[in-house]
């Protein structure tokens, strides 16, 4: 009950926060969501489940160029775009599952890395794929219309942000739930131990690609917003370097923890932005100018630093301070507080 | 035929780079259990200091032997000093560390560098390649005339898998780092100098790294991102090797190279050798135990 009153009192705070601001940053809200999902995706498969994947982005990506065909190629309502979106990021997700039934850790990274590469230059790039990525314009999206409502880019973008941000309380609040389930656990005891987990009865093949094909779905739902955010598709927000910030970013946040998502999700899509826009003119005589190279920089530099010194992830290291804190008020208090 | 010997030709020279970026990737990965996958970043920075040398800061008076050489100095020292830098200042520290953790943080190396490259020498495409051969000297093999360049390379590859080889096996420094790869805890013990062991690989690695990026501009236009990509082509090939040997890296980076440049007689596209490259991947973890590759990094 606890979780589903912060949920609604999440979204509530958060679906007011870009109203006041111009277009860009309610496009940097829409996309900080779009990107939330790209990391709860991983939450779940490498939180959750122990999976290492290197083409988050990639799977996002397929939802995008799905959900801009149904809607540029076959003028479907939004919500059939979005099904198809998720539906076709899902079987992909399967199909990647596969080899990750034999494989883990390194060797997972590199095969899912190598998707990704395929995918950012062969798949959304080559002319043998236009009929799925429109060409070299890729889809332009700009009358589109869901539960018979007007959705466009340009005019609509705070009634995509709403959509997006109530479905990720909902798949967030789910996310949580997971976690302490029956399904939950049979996923956690994949993380720790694939062998004591088979031996206690769980069907590793079963999970292992359910995992995969529920992530890549994460994943593809959020991707499947962006022709509608962005009014466009085209294969740079899903390239290789994508894939590898979802993972750097994820790591960074807490692989573990649901907020963190959300946290990283706001950290990806409005940080460079900002930088962008205020970080140039003169200080101390000298023009300067930052590029969105330094964001990139940042990402890499913090990710080595938080993996040497706080391996829990930037969330999973303040809530454990902010845990301890409560357990010291509560011993000063004299009361018996159980730290989680 | 001409054709096809052409493009075997070709093949050949692709593949002896994919061999020399499989070779650092190997050494690094047998000794310290880091799987880099910031090699092809390491090599693409050191490759834009060399382009920086050769074609902004050298002279245009200098003979052109001068420029190549000082720049593929500068290169090389360059590598030698990020190695140990990043030895240093990063991996010295996670030792202990499982090996995807290390692997994550090669992804944060490869992010930075990648940005920092790009910030300085913008989102370009360069052809302007550093030959270490002269350009025009061409061999006539049964008729087909093959660039001086290539058989650089060839020789190269094959040159440093079996010096490296030789070095692991018959010096006593090489003993230490397979003493190392084996087991840095009773290495240790047994008096091995395990910071220095993994310094030294780090540096080697790092400079074939550099080698492989230097050889390959007069082959692709390349930007930032392409010799950054140039990550997977060499994993492909190091997972031949089984991560472990290396011959058989080198042989895997020929074939792989081969295999990657026979469909462009027919298939014109810039991703499709992509696919290759995963396909050989998947291909290699399939006939080979992939459990096999977790020995080494305990």
């Amino acid at each position: 009950m606890f979780r589903v009153l912060a949920a609604l009192v999440a979204f509530t705070v958060l679906a007011r926060i870009p109203v006041g601001f111009d277009v860009g940053f309610k496009f940097d809200a829409a996309l900080a969501v779009i990107w939330a999902f790209g990391l709860l995706s991983l939450v779940l498969l490498t939180g959750y489940v122990g999976q290492i994947s290197l083409c988050q982005a990639t799977f996002a990506g397929v939802g995008a160029y799905t959900a801009g065909l149904m809607v540029a190629g076959f003028h479907a309502d939004y919500l059939v775009a979005v099904v198809a979106g998720v539906a076709a990021a899902f079987v992909l997700g399967v199909i990647v599952g596969i080899p990750a039934l034999r494989l883990r850790g390194i060797t997972l990274a590199i095969v899912t890395l190598g998707i990704a590469l395929v995918f950012d230059r062969y798949v959304f790039q080559d002319h043998a794929f236009e009929w799925f990525t429109g060409g070299t314009a890729g889809w332009r999206v700009d009358q589109a219309t869901m539960f018979g409502l007007q959705m466009d880019s340009s005019k609509h973008l705070m009634a995509a942000y709403v959509v997006l941000l109530a479905l990720f309380c909902v798949v967030a609040l789910l996310m949580v739930n997971l976690h302490d389930s029956g399904a939950g656990r049979r996923l956690r005891a994949i993380r720790d131990s694939e062998l004591a987990a088979a031996t206690m009865g769980v069907n590793l093949t079963r999970y292992k690609l359910l995992a995969f094909g529920m992530s890549a779905a994460i994943a593809g739902l959020g991707g499947s917003f962006y022709p509608l955010v962005a009014g466009s598709v085209s294969p740079q927000p899903f390239w290789l370097f994508t894939s590898l910030q979802f993972a750097a970013i994820a790591v960074l946040m807490g692989v573990r923890y649901v907020p963190a998502a959300a946290l990283g999700g706001v950290f990806m899509a409005v940080v460079p932005d900002v930088l962008t826009r205020f970080g140039h003119g003169t200080f101390m005589g000298r023009a300067y100018d930052i590029s969105y190279d330094w964001f990139q920089i940042a990402v890499g530099v913090l990710l080595i630093v938080q993996l040497i010194a706080l391996p829990d992830g930037v969330w999973g290291d303040l809530r454990a301070r902010a845990l301890h804190a409560w357990s010291a008020a509560g011993a000063l208090g004299g009361r018996k507080v159980k730290v989680a | 035929m001409g054709a096809f010997a052409a493009y075997t030709i070709i093949g050949l020279g692709l593949g002896g780079i994919f061999s020399l970026a499989a070779l650092g990737i190997v050494l690094i990965y047998r000794t310290t259990g880091v799987l880099n996958f910031a090699h092809g970043a390491m090599g693409m920075f050191s490759t834009f200091v060399a382009w920086q040398v050769f074609y902004g800061w050298s002279h245009p008076f200098w003979p052109t032997w001068l420029s190549t050489l000082l720049a593929v100095l500068a290169g090389l020292i360059f590598a030698a000093i990020m190695g140990l830098t990043l030895e240093f200042a990063v991996f010295r520290w996670v030792r202990t560390r499982e090996p995807v953790v290390k692997a994550v943080i090669t992804i944060g190396v490869l992010l930075a560098l990648q940005s920092a490259a790009s910030l300085i020498w913008k989102n370009n495409q360069y052809h302007l390649p550093i030959y270490l051969a002269p350009q025009q000297a061409t061999f006539q093999l049964a008729g087909v005339p093959i660039g001086a360049n290539y058989i650089v390379i060839v020789v190269m590859a094959l040159g440093l898998a079996f010096g490296l080889g030789a070095f692991l096996r018959y010096t006593s420094f090489g003993r230490a780092m397979r003493a190392v790869s084996d087991s840095p805890t009773s290495a240790s013990l047994w008096g091995v100098p395990v910071n220095k062991v993994s310094a030294v690989s780090w540096m080697l690695g790092s400079l074939v790294a550099a080698l492989a990026g230097i050889l390959i501009t007069p082959f692709i236009n390349f930007d930032t991102t392409s010799l950054t990509l140039l990550i997977i082509d060499a994993l492909a090939a190091a997972l031949i090797g089984g991560l472990v040997s290396l011959p058989l890296t080198v042989l895997g980076g020929f074939v792989l190279g081969l295999l990657e440049t026979y469909p462009t007689i027919w298939i014109q596209s810039l991703g499709f050798p992509r696919l290759v490259a995963l396909l050989v991947i998947i291909a290699v973890l399939i006939v080979r135990n992939p459990r096999g590759f977790a020995v080494v990094a305990k």
